[in-house]
Order: C-alpha cells, then sequence, then structure tokens
C-alpha cells in the first residue's frame, strides 16, 4: 500500500507530518547530545539548531491542526517506507569525530527524503486538500534543502575531511 | 487510552531521564531506548507504576535514561533484582534490561530460570554479540570465528548461544526479535511483552559500531518473520532454529502457569520456619 493511500484525509496527513517533524527534532537533539558528551561541541552546536528548526516546522503544523480531531497512530502503525520517518537522521551514520560538513550532509539527506515524502503524497493523493497541504510542505522541504546547500557552501571543512580516531589506532595496533 | 487525545497524554519524550547518554555515537542502544519509551507511551503508564532494572554493561546504563523508577543492579543480577520487585509490587509493570553478555554469561543461570518461573517480567536483552564497556571481548552471543579480539585471536572456537532456542528450552511463555535499527516495530513487540501476563524474553538486536562496525550491515539483512506467535514450541523450535537469527517478530507466545499465579495454600510464618532449625 502506498503512502497517499494510507493517508486517507487531511487529519492522518497532519498526523503523518506532525510525527515526521517531531521525531526530526528529537534526533537531531539525540545527535547534538551525543556530540555533547563526546566533546565535538561544533557539531553539537549545527545539530541542536537543526532540531530547533524542525521543532519549529512541527509547531506550524501543531497549530494547523488546531480544531481537528487527529486520529491516533501507532509508531508501528505509519508504515512509513524506511524503518523509521523519512526526515529522521540515521542514528548509525554518525561519528564523534565528524565535522560540520559532515553533519549537514546528513541533514541534507533528511530533508531530501522528506521532499520526496510530500511531493509524492501531492502528486498522488486523491484528496484535494490533502495533495494541497503536501505541495505546500514539500515547498518548505525544498526550501530548507536550498538553505542547507548555502549553509554548506560557507563551511571551511568539507565533507571529505577524515579525522583519525587515536583510540581506534591504539585498539588495532 | 488514546495517548494523543489530550494534551496531558504522556508522549514518548516523558519517558526520558535529562540524563544524556554516554553511549558510543550511532550505538543501537540509543535506538531501544527510543522504542522503550514509545512503547511505554502507548501504552500511557505512568511513571510511577514503571521500573526499569539493569544489570552491568553499556546497554545496562539505560536504567538512568528512563523517567521511571529505575536499578542499575549488579552485574548478571537483574534478573532477581527484578523478580524481587515485582513479589513486593505485582501492581508495577517491571522492566528488565541488559546486555548480551550480562544475561547470558554473568547471569546465565538467572536467566534460565526466570524464563521457567514465568513471572510478569519483560526482558529485553540488548544483543551487540561483544563486551563493550570493557573493550571489545566476545560474547556467549558472538560467532566462533570473530577474530578482532586480542583475547581470542583466532576466534573463540565455540559455537554462540541462541537466546531465543535457549529462552523456549527453560520455559519462557513469550519470545521476540527486535532490531534497533527499527525502534517502531521494536516497540509494537515491546507492547505485546509488555501486555502478555508472564516472562516476555525480547531480544534487541543493536548495533555496537564501536567494536561491531560489521553490524552497520544488519539493517541488511534484517526481515521480519513471515509467521508470527505461535503457541506450539514444536513449530516455535523449527522456526528458531532453521532461523539466522536475523528475523524479527515475535516467534513464541503461549499461557503458562507463573510463579505468582501459585497456589492458594496459606504461606507458612518466619516461625514455622524458624523451628524447623531448632536442635
Amino acid at each position: 500500500m502506498s503512502m497517499s493511500d494510507k493517508i486517507k484525509d487531511l487529519d492522518t496527513f497532519l498526523v503523518y507530518s506532525m510525527t515526521l517533524e517531531e521525531e526530526a527534532a528529537e534526533r537531531h537533539d539525540e545527535l547534538a547530545d551525543m556530540m555533547g558528551v563526546h566533546n565535538n561541541p561544533e557539531v553539537a552546536a549545527t545539530f541542536r539548531k537543526l532540531a530547533h528548526y524542525s521543532r519549529l516546522h512541527a509547531q506550524e503544523i501543531r497549530d494547523r491542526s488546531e480544531g481537528h480531531d487527529l486520529p491516533v497512530i501507532a509508531p508501528w502503525e505509519f508504515g512509513w517506507e524506511s524503518m523509521e520517518g523519512p526526515e529522521t537522521g540515521d542514528i548509525s551514520a554518525v561519528n564523534y569525530l565528524m565535522n560540520n560538513a559532515q553533519a549537514l550532509q546528513l541533514a541534507m539527506g533528511n530533508e531530501q527524503r522528506a521532499f520526496d515524502f510530500y511531493d509524492q503524497i501531492s502528486r498522488e493523493s486523491p484528496v484535494p486538500e490533502v495533495a494541497a497541504m503536501a505541495a505546500e510542505f514539500a515547498a518548505e522541504e525544498k526550501e530548507h534543502l536550498g538553505m542547507l546547500q548555502a549553509w554548506m557552501d560557507k563551511m571551511d571543512v568539507s565533507i571529505d575531511e577524515k579525522r583519525i580516531d587515536l583510540d581506534l589506532i591504539k585498539m588495532t595496533d | 487510552m488514546n495517548p494523543s487525545s489530550t494534551n496531558t497524554a504522556l508522549k514518548f519524550k516523558d519517558y526520558k531521564s535529562e540524563t544524556k547518554p554516554i553511549w558510543c555515537p550511532g550505538c543501537g542502544d540509543f535506538s531501544v531506548l527510543n522504542a522503550i519509551t514509545k512503547a511505554l507511551a502507548q501504552l500511557q503508564l505512568p511513571l510511577q507504576d514503571v521500573a526499569l532494572i539493569s544489570g552491568i554493561g553499556c546497554s545496562s546504563r539505560i536504567a538512568a535514561y528512563t523517567s521511571v523508577y529505575g536499578f542499575h543492579g549488579v552485574h548478571g543480577r537483574a534478573l532477581p533484582l527484578a523478580a524481587g520487585l515485582k513479589a513486593a509490587r505485582s501492581d508495577m509493570t517491571v522492566l528488565v534490561a541488559g546486555g548480551d553478555g550480562d544475561g547470558l554469561s554473568i547471569g546465565g543461570n538467572h536467566f534460565i530460570h526466570a524464563c521457567r518461573r514465568n513471572m510478569d517480567l519483560t526482558y529485553i536483552m540488548m544483543d551487540n554479540e561483544v563486551y563493550g564497556m570493557t573493550k571489545g571481548q566476545a560474547s556467549p552471543t558472538t560467532a566462533h570465528d570473530w577474530e578482532n579480539s586480542k583475547l581470542t585471536p583466532d576466534g573463540t572456537g565455540v559455537r554462540s548461544f541462541k537466546p531465543a532456542a535457549l529462552a523456549l528450552a527453560s520455559g519462557a511463555s513469550f519470545i521476540a526479535r527486535g532490531f534497533s535499527g527499527d525502534p517502531n516495530d521494536l516497540a509494537r513487540i515491546l507492547v505485546a511483552g509488555i501486555e502478555h501476563k508472564g516472562f516476555s524474553f525480547i531480544q534487541a538486536l543493536s548495533v555496537c559500531p564501536t567494536y561491531r562496525p560489521e553490524h552497520a550491515e544488519w539493517k541488511k539483512h534484517v526481515r521480519k518473520f513471515e509467521t508470527e506467535a505461535t503457541g506450539d514450541p514444536m513449530v516455535a523450535i523449527q522456526q528458531i532454529v532453521a532461523d539466522d537469527g536475523m528475523s524479527t517478530g515475535i516467534m513464541y507466545q503461549r499461557d503458562l502457569p507463573s510463579l505468582e499465579r501459585g497456589g492458594t495454600s496459606p504461606l507458612a510464618g518466619l516461625a514455622e520456619f524458624e523451628s524447623e532449625f531448632e536442635l
């Protein structure tokens, strides 16, 4: 069953969108915490900022949900096409030595998947109001992607940079 | 209860504490924590009605990262601690967590007896196939030919445990496997395990990015069991033995007698016990 088949009405779409954004924010916070605990304050600050942006978007959706009777969907009933929500960063894709460019690359992947999700709904949903709101959210995600790219362009570090993990060298020598 | 029908409903974040995990970035245990908190939110269990008891090891730190009652116990002894709590407070939901070494080596004997006693506990074994906290030694679930530890440079040479088979043989009444990379499905399994009346054993495959970086491949191999939750131990054991350990879902579920549901005869008082020791 495709996502647009699962999302049969606007209320369901709002729950999907809100969950997508809230879980993205939570993951960015988790990644910020990981980096903070492992003494990588620059990348921690970047993930924290990304969490803030995700929360702003979640709040926007929450505001638009005022007056709606939202359905309850258990975490496993969303049936996301990946194992977690489209904008939730892969927790296994991080390393304590990662730099800000690599953090932004991860975030851009998340935004791209969110864009793909909304874009697909906007094209396939048989419900006009769902398709319209999905198109609006897809445009926002595209805008976020552009902003992240601009941020990335200003970075003085590269995604190709490899930092040496002294612990691992010691472990395997 | 409808988890999001009111503003006062508990969210999964409400079940997390303010203590930040010190697990390695990328550790699967973060996702197991997420799955546990999502399951508790789904069940809307009041914080004061839940306890999470753990042993020792990386994964056992999880008790500090939740906002329910917690007890970070002794190595391998999480299950007897939890059993004691459940015996004293049968009204509480008691979760137990620990790693594969904690549960199958140091606490191996407690594990098999917890299975057969079938007390109403939910035991989450966070299995990363390695002792992580002590810098990467082979555990009871490590494959015999894993050569990346200086202690066992040619591999252990001994076969690893199949935790689900051990649980079944020992009398557990609910046996399941989840994957840290799929926290939503793991939350589903946890909800079923918590709702099950009896001992629920949930093996959570949890990626160790530091000492078992090859676990990154797990997400390519994990798949769901085609059939779930048989109550027939013969069917369950065939499925468990035939599987490569990468299938997830509820493997076995059956209503079995529990130590808590013992007979109705009145218990002997302390004085009666003491009298037996009189010379």
